[in-house]
C-alpha cells in the first residue's frame, strides 16, 4: 500500500519531466539590444513569463545593434552555435535566405493560419518569399513626422494641421527655415537621413508617396530608373536646392533627434520607436503625424522581425514557435508597443484595454498605426547591404549637386542590375 | 625654421586635442549645451552619474581589466621565449619559420572570425575571459619586436653570463629582458590600448554581462532609434577611456623613450 502511493507519487511527479523531455529545454535568442537601459529588463521579463508558463528556458543575448546582431548570429551559426530564434532588420530576409540559414514558418511546426493574418498587412510586406512567410513581425516602427508646434506658430502656421500634400511640405518647411542677418541657417525647415544604412529608408517612403514600389517580392529586381523614382529624387533634391529648406550635404540619422529636440530642425522624418525618447526630453510642444505624399500621405515601415534558423532541432523550432506566439499575443503585443513605443503588430492589440486607454491619453502613439494601410515594404534584396551602400552613396551625390536626379538614380540601377544578376534565375 | 617646427606641432597637437576637448565640454555640461558654446553654461556631474547607470560598468572594468592582463602576460611569458629562440638559436628552418610566423601580421583577425568561434565552441571556451582573449596570446608583432630588440644585446653578455653559470632561462632573464626593457613597455602599451579598443571579435565571441568587455557595453550608447545623446556618449567614452589616458599622461615620458629606442612610431 505504502509503496504503491510512493510509485504512484513518483509517477506523477516524473510526469512533467517527461514531457519536457519531448519539448527543447532551453532555445537561445539573439536580441538587438546593448545590454543596459530598459528594453532588455522588458525582454527579460517576457522570458521569465514564457518559462512560468511553458517551463521552457529562452535565454536572451543582446547583441547590440542590428548589424552587429546579424554578424554575431552568422557567425555563431556557422560554428554551428547559432540561436533557435533572432530579431533581425526585416529588409535582411532575402539576403539572410541567401545565407541559407532560415527555416520558414512551416518548418517549425503546424502554423495557424488565423495567427498570421492577423498582423497588419504592411508589416508582413518583408517577410513573405518563394510562397513562404520567413519572419514573424515584432519590433516594428514606421517612418513619421515629428514637428514643432512652437516653430509652426511663430512662421504663420497653423500647428495642428501639419501638410498632406509634397508642394504644402515644401512650402511649410521653407517658412519654417529660418537664417541669421548674415544668412546662415538657424533652423532648417525640414531635415531627412541621407547616410549610408538610412537614405534608403528616407527614399522608400518618398518613392512610395509619388506611387512607386522599389522593388521586387522575389528581392532581385529594382526599379530606380522609373520617372516615378526620378521625381521622389527630385522633389528630395528639391528641398534643398529650390526650397533651401533642408541642408544640401549629407545629413545622419543620429543628429537628426539632438536637432529636434535643440531647436535646430522645425520638422524631421524619423521613427515611432523614437516617441517616448522625445516626449521625455523636448522642451517645447510638439506634434506628430504621418508623412505626406505627393497627392496624399503615404509612409514606409521599418524596425525588426523574429527569424528562425534552420540548424535548430525540430523540438528547439516548435519551442522558437510557441514563443514568438508568445509574443505576440495582443495583451504583450500592447504592452510591448506602450513601453518602448513600437507598433503592435496587430490590430486586435489595439482593442486591449491598456493600449485603448494609452492611446486616449498619448495620441500621438496612435497616429503612426492609423498611417499603415498607406505604408509600403522596406527596400530588401539580396546584397541587400550593398544595394542600400550603393543608393545611400547616390542620393547624396543628388543632394550635393554632384550629379542630376535622374543621373543619379540610372547609375544607382545599372550597378544594382550588376550585383542582383546572379540572383536572377 | 625652428618656430615652424615648434608652430607646426601646436597645430597638430591643437588638432589632436580637439575632439577630446569637445568630449570634455559635452560631458561636463547639461544637453541644451551640447553643440553650443556658452562660457557661463552650468557644469553638472549628472551626465556620468547617468552613463554610468545605464549599464554594468564595474563588471564590464573589470572584465576589460582580466582581459587585457591576461593576455598582456601571456604574450610576454608566450613571445620571450620565441623571440629569443629566432635571435639567438641556430636550428634547420629557423628563417622559414620565422617567415610563417611574420606571416600571421598579414592576416586581418576579423577574416578569421568564424573560423576562431568554430574552434573555441569545440573547446567550450565560447563566452568565457579566455575565449576573448585565447586568439591573440601568440603575437607575432610580439614576437617580431622582440627578437630585433633581443638581436641587438651584445653577444659578449651572454657569453660572459654563460661563463657565470647561468643556465638559459637566467640568462633570458638576467640579460635579455633587463636590456630590452623599453621594447617591453612600449610593446605592452600597443597591446593594452588595442584590446582595450577591440570591439567585434568580444562582442561576436561573448553572451553575458559577465564576460563582456567595456567596449561591447559602451555600444548601449549608439541605439539608433532614440538618436544620439551627445552629453552621455561623451561622458561615457572619457569614463571608460580614463584609465588609459590617466597612464598616458603619468609615464608619458617614459612611454615616448620607450617608443623612441624601439623604434616603434
Amino acid at each position: 500500500m505504502h509503496r504503491r502511493t510512493l510509485l504512484a507519487a513518483a509517477g506523477l511527479l516524473a510526469a512533467p519531466s517527461i514531457l519536457r523531455a519531448q519539448a527543447a529545454a532551453s532555445i537561445g535568442f539573439y536580441y538587438p539590444v546593448a545590454v543596459g537601459g530598459p528594453i532588455p529588463a522588458i525582454i527579460d521579463g517576457y522570458c521569465q513569463q514564457f518559462r512560468a508558463e511553458t517551463g521552457i528556458e529562452v535565454k536572451p543575448v543582446y547583441a547590440g545593434n542590428y548589424s552587429e546582431t546579424l554578424t554575431k548570429a552568422q557567425t555563431a551559426i556557422r560554428a554551428g552555435q547559432g540561436p533557435s530564434l533572432a530579431v533581425l532588420l526585416a529588409a535582411e530576409m532575402h539576403s539572410l535566405q541567401d545565407a541559407d540559414v532560415l527555416a520558414s514558418l512551416d518548418q517549425l511546426g503546424p502554423v495557424d493560419r488565423g495567427w498570421i493574418e492577423g498582423f497588419y498587412p504592411a508589416f508582413l510586406a518583408n517577410s513573405g518569399a518563394a510562397g513562404k512567410l520567413w519572419s514573424v513581425p515584432f519590433q516594428r516602427s514606421t517612418a513619421i513626422m515629428y514637428y514643432n508646434k512652437q516653430a509652426f506658430a511663430e512662421a504663420g502656421l497653423d500647428p495642428d494641421r501639419f501638410p498632406r500634400t509634397w508642394a504644402e511640405l515644401a512650402e511649410a518647411a521653407a517658412a519654417l527655415t529660418k537664417r541669421d542677418g548674415a544668412g546662415r541657417v538657424t533652423r532648417w525647415g525640414v531635415k531627412l537621413a541621407s547616410d549610408v544604412g538610412n537614405a534608403q529608408w528616407t527614399f522608400g517612403a518618398l518613392a512610395n508617396q509619388a506611387g512607386h514600389r522599389l522593388m521586387n517580392e522575389a528581392g532581385t529586381e529594382t526599379y530606380f530608373r522609373d520617372p516615378k523614382a526620378v521625381e521622389a529624387m527630385e522633389f528630395w533634391h528639391g528641398l534643398a536646392a529650390r526650397h533651401g529648406a533642408t541642408p544640401a550635404g549629407s545629413t545622419a540619422w543620429s543628429t537628426l533627434s539632438p536637432d529636434f529636440l535643440e531647436g535646430n530642425a522645425a520638422i524631421v522624418q524619423h521613427t515611432t520607436g523614437n516617441l517616448a525618447n522625445v516626449r521625455s526630453k523636448a522642451g517645447f510642444p510638439f506634434g506628430v503625424a504621418g508623412l505626406p505624399g505627393k497627392a496624399e500621405p503615404r509612409t514606409v515601415v521599418g524596425g525588426g522581425n523574429l527569424y528562425f534558423f534552420k540548424h535548430a532541432s525540430a523540438a528547439e523550432r516548435e519551442a522558437s514557435l510557441r514563443f514568438a506566439r508568445f509574443l505576440t499575443e495582443p495583451a504583450r503585443a500592447a504592452d510591448w508597443s506602450i513601453r518602448t513605443g513600437y507598433i503592435a503588430t496587430r490590430p486586435e492589440a489595439y482593442d486591449t484595454p491598456a493600449l485603448r486607454d494609452y492611446v486616449a491619453q498619448v495620441p500621438a502613439a496612435g497616429v503612426a498605426k492609423d498611417f499603415l494601410p498607406v505604408a509600403t515594404g522596406e527596400l530588401s534584396t539580396f546584397e541587400n547591404q550593398r544595394v542600400y551602400k550603393l543608393l545611400g552613396d547616390n542620393i547624396q551625390a543628388a543632394l550635393t549637386g554632384a550629379k542630376t536626379p535622374a543621373q543619379a538614380m540610372a547609375d544607382t540601377q545599372s550597378e544594382a542590375d550588376r550585383i542582383l544578376k546572379p540572383f536572377r534565375a | 625654421m625652428r618656430r615652424i617646427e615648434i608652430a607646426g606641432a601646436w597645430l597638430l597637437g591643437a588638432l589632436w586635442v580637439l575632439p577630446l576637448a569637445y568630449a570634455a565640454w559635452a560631458a561636463v555640461h547639461p544637453p541644451e549645451y551640447a553643440t553650443r558654446f556658452a562660457l557661463l553654461a552650468p557644469w553638472t556631474a549628472a551626465n556620468f552619474a547617468q552613463a554610468w547607470e545605464a549599464a554594468p560598468f564595474p563588471r564590464y572594468f573589470l572584465n576589460t581589466f582580466l582581459l587585457v592582463t591576461l593576455i598582456l602576460v601571456a604574450q610576454f611569458l608566450l613571445c620571450t621565449p620565441a623571440a629569443y629562440a629566432f635571435a639567438r638559436m641556430r636550428f634547420r628552418g629557423r628563417d622559414t619559420l620565422f617567415a610563417l610566423v611574420l606571416l600571421q601580421l598579414m592576416i586581418m583577425p576579423d577574416v578569421l572570425l568564424v573560423a576562431n568561434y568554430r574552434s573555441l565552441a569545440r573547446i567550450g571556451l565560447v563566452d568565457t575571459i579566455l575565449g576573448i582573449a585565447l586568439p591573440y596570446l601568440g603575437s607575432a608583432f610580439g614576437i617580431f619586436l622582440l627578437r630585433q630588440a633581443f638581436r641587438q644585446v651584445p653577444q659578449e653578455l651572454d657569453d660572459a653570463a654563460r661563463l657565470e653559470g647561468s643556465g638559459l632561462l637566467a640568462r633570458i632573464w638576467r640579460v635579455y629582458v633587463p636590456l630590452a626593457w623599453p621594447t617591453y613597455v612600449a610593446y605592452g602599451l600597443v597591446s593594452v590600448s588595442y584590446h582595450w579598443n577591440n570591439f567585434l571579435w568580444p562582442l561576436v565571441i561573448t553572451n553575458s554581462v559577465s564576460t563582456r568587455p567595456l567596449t561591447v557595453g559602451l555600444a548601449v550608447f549608439a541605439s539608433t532609434d532614440q538618436g544620439i545623446d551627445w552629453s552621455i556618449i561623451t561622458a561615457a567614452t572619457l569614463m571608460t577611456s580614463a584609465p588609459l589616458l590617466v597612464a598616458f599622461l603619468i609615464f608619458q615620458r617614459q612611454f615616448v623613450q620607450s617608443f623612441m629606442r624601439a623604434g616603434i612610431r
